[in-house]
């Protein structure tokens, strides 16, 4: 999957996957951690694991690709379908989100760094 | 700027690549673009409504916390108890339901569209009515619209004259709505067991009815099929509204017919010019039918045509209607309360649909049984023109008419009920017709969530489907941690009686007893 001149492979880099099939795999991996209790626990009193912050960093991480590579590469459809408020008010909130709580390094949103920057200048 | 074809082209300063090809979307694309907006809507409505209710909550209690005059630090010990408490309940929040959770019980009621069944929670074992609808059977029968705006009024109004909406999700082939159960039947039932009510039980039920509908008025609802299956009693007889029918009266078979109709009304303008023909009605019903049409009328409930009785004339004639169509339903079953059977009865639902609209000259009254005065004038008063109807400016015109003379309309729903149904334990469904366990052939196992595996086009109509209530003081108290200490005297009020307060105070307007 690519976003400009970045291109993200499935398995840290070991798989070539096609755009569509790298967001499929995400959201399954993404679905299978948020569903795990011992990362997300649901019962009452349950404690969150040591390590909560990781798997958090990691699932972040992870979307913001999705998020570059629909900036980069579909930005023109979004219009068309007439779904930019929609997009930008979603990829909005992430952003303010993980900037507050550091959950993402800078480096990782190069591929969009004008956009980011421009949404986070106060 | 405008690229070469016409379309709006990303700024180049931005560094964005530019699509070589911006082709006209196809329609499923379309489609599912459609989807993701509506579940991105959903998903911030329900979000920035939950920031609210949590917020609310939240300065309520600190102002009952201040009122209390406890010291400063024991005040702060609260808050902080209260947003640890917070964050528990949005924990249970994010727990996904479904059918898994729920053990089916007896079927109580059954129809074109799917049943209704007693279930419990496996987690709590809370007795539950379960409202599940075939979503093939509500895209066919164009009941989608129905089914939205019956779980937008169930999840929006929190009124204890309406039936409670606890949860509500779905699957590959049916919605579910998780309902209290109510376990003391409908008022058709009890008309079809007690023939006629008097008027002192029927002024209890219609007086209880009034509250109901106003309170849905209340929220720019409008309910439109108001009847005695809809009107629904909790275990101790007080009523509750509903929609427990399972069909959608007004759809396209009632268009045919009144189009069948446009020839006998220009026939019926005749006859009023001419002589009247009231004495010998030629919709008047022998009594031995009267008897078939009430036997029958259960199964007709649940049918996909559904009745027509209570519906008012502006509703059937699609002329646009306000809400005061509702106060015409609750003269029709006020009328059926007394006299027996509804006011424009017929085996032909067609001759139902002439009555109604020429109601001016079939309104009647029966020799027997015998009806006061002013229950006869407040019946006509409600069944006629939009304009003179009572309740058309405001709620207060039907409760000041003289039938209701002397009813505490503050204290109905504590007093004892006009009629108490025999309920034995909570899983007792005699009051409720009796249904065969008989399943069909099982189909496939439907399939649970994703989102985004279910945006198929039957599963795009019913986004925003998934629903929860809201009863943070339930989730409090089970909650395994105790309240803090008390300041030794007793003095200091639990976190739990406070919210009790709260939620009693909210819901019934009463003062609270201030500390003095």
């Amino acid at each position: 999957m690519k976003a400009g001149r970045y291109e993200y492979r499935w398995a840290d880099g070991t798989t070539m996957v096609s755009a569509p099939e790298y967001v499929e795999l995400l959201m399954n991996w993404i679905e299978t951690q948020i569903d795990n209790e011992h990362i997300f626990p649901k019962k009452t009193g349950e404690p969150f694991p040591p390590n909560f912050e990781d798997f958090v960093k990691r699932i972040l991480r992870k979307l913001f690709r999705v998020y570059a590579h629909i900036y980069h590469s579909h930005f023109p459809k979004i219009v068309t379908l007439n779904e930019q408020a929609h997009l930008n008010t979603c990829f909005h909130r992430y952003l303010l989100f993980v900037s507050e709580f550091q959950l993402v390094d800078k480096e990782e949103m190069v591929p969009i760094q004008k956009l980011v920057e421009t949404i986070l200048k106060p | 700027m405008d690229g070469a074809d016409g379309t709006v082209r990303v700024k180049p300063g931005r560094g964005f690549e530019t699509e070589t090809d911006v082709a006209v979307s196809s329609p499923v694309t379309r489609q599912k673009a459609a989807a993701a907006k509506q579940f991105i809507e959903n998903h911030y409505k329900n979000y920035l409504q939950g920031l609210h209710e949590r917020m609310e909550r939240r300065r309520e209690f600190q102002r009952k916390v201040q009122e209390a005059q406890l010291p400063v630090e024991e005040q702060d010990e609260m808050m902080r108890n209260l947003a640890r408490r917070e964050t528990e309940y949005m924990r249970l929040q994010r727990r996904k339901i479904g059918i898994d959770d729920f053990e089916l019980l007896t079927v109580i009621g059954k129809g074109a569209f799917g049943e209704v069944r007693l279930c419990r929670l496996r987690s709590t074992s809370e007795v539950y009515a379960m409202k599940k609808l075939k979503k093939t059977e509500m895209l066919s029968r164009g009941q989608v619209e129905h089914v939205r705006s019956e779980r937008n009024l169930l999840a929006e109004v929190d009124s204890r004259y309406i039936v409670k909406l606890f949860y509500s999700f779905q699957d590959s082939e049916c919605l579910y709505l998780i309902m209290e159960y109510l376990p003391g039947g409908d008022i058709m039932t009890l008309l079809m067991r007690e023939d006629i009510l008097s008027e002192d039980v029927a002024r209890f039920y219609i007086a209880e009815s009034i509250l109901a509908i106003h309170s849905i008025h209340q929220h720019n609802y409008v309910h439109r099929d108001i009847k005695p299956d809809n009107l629904i009693l909790d275990k101790s007889g007080h009523l509750k509204l509903s929609d427990f029918g399972l069909c959608k009266p007004l759809d396209d078979k009632y268009s045919s017919l009144l189009l069948e109709d446009d020839e006998m009304l220009s026939q019926d303008s005749e006859n009023q010019s001419g002589k009247s023909d009231a004495d010998k009605a030629p919709w008047q019903m022998p009594k031995e039918q009267l008897l078939q049409w009430k036997r029958n009328r259960r199964a007709l409930a649940y049918s996909t045509v559904g009745t027509l009785d209570y519906m008012a004339p502006e509703v059937l004639l699609k002329k646009g209607y306000g809400m005061e169509c509702d106060w015409w339903s609750l003269g029709a079953i006020l009328y059926e309360m007394l006299v027996g059977y509804p006011p424009f009865c017929s085996d032909d639902p067609r001759i139902t649909c002439r009555k109604i609209i020429n109601w001016r000259v079939c309104l009647k009254f029966p020799e027997e049984p015998k009806i006061s005065d002013e229950a006869r004038d407040l019946i006509c008063r409600l069944l006629c023109d939009v304009d003179s109807r009572l309740g058309t400016r405001g709620v207060e015109e039907i409760k000041s008419h003289p039938w209701f003379k002397g009813t505490p309309w503050d204290k109905l729903y504590d007093m004892e009920a006009a009629y108490r149904p025999i309920v034995d334990g909570e899983l007792d469904t005699q009051n409720f017709e009796k249904f065969p366990e008989v399943e069909g052939s099982p189909s496939e196992a439907p399939q649970v969530g994703p989102w985004r595996k279910m945006l198929t086009s039957k599963d795009t109509n019913f986004i925003g489907f998934t629903f929860k209530k809201s009863d943070i003081t339930r989730s409090m108290e089970s909650s395994g941690s105790a309240d803090m200490k008390s300041n030794g005297s007793g003095e200091a009020p639990s976190l739990i009686s406070l919210l009790g307060r709260i939620n009693m105070e909210e819901g019934e307007g009463g003062e609270l007893n201030h500390k003095t």
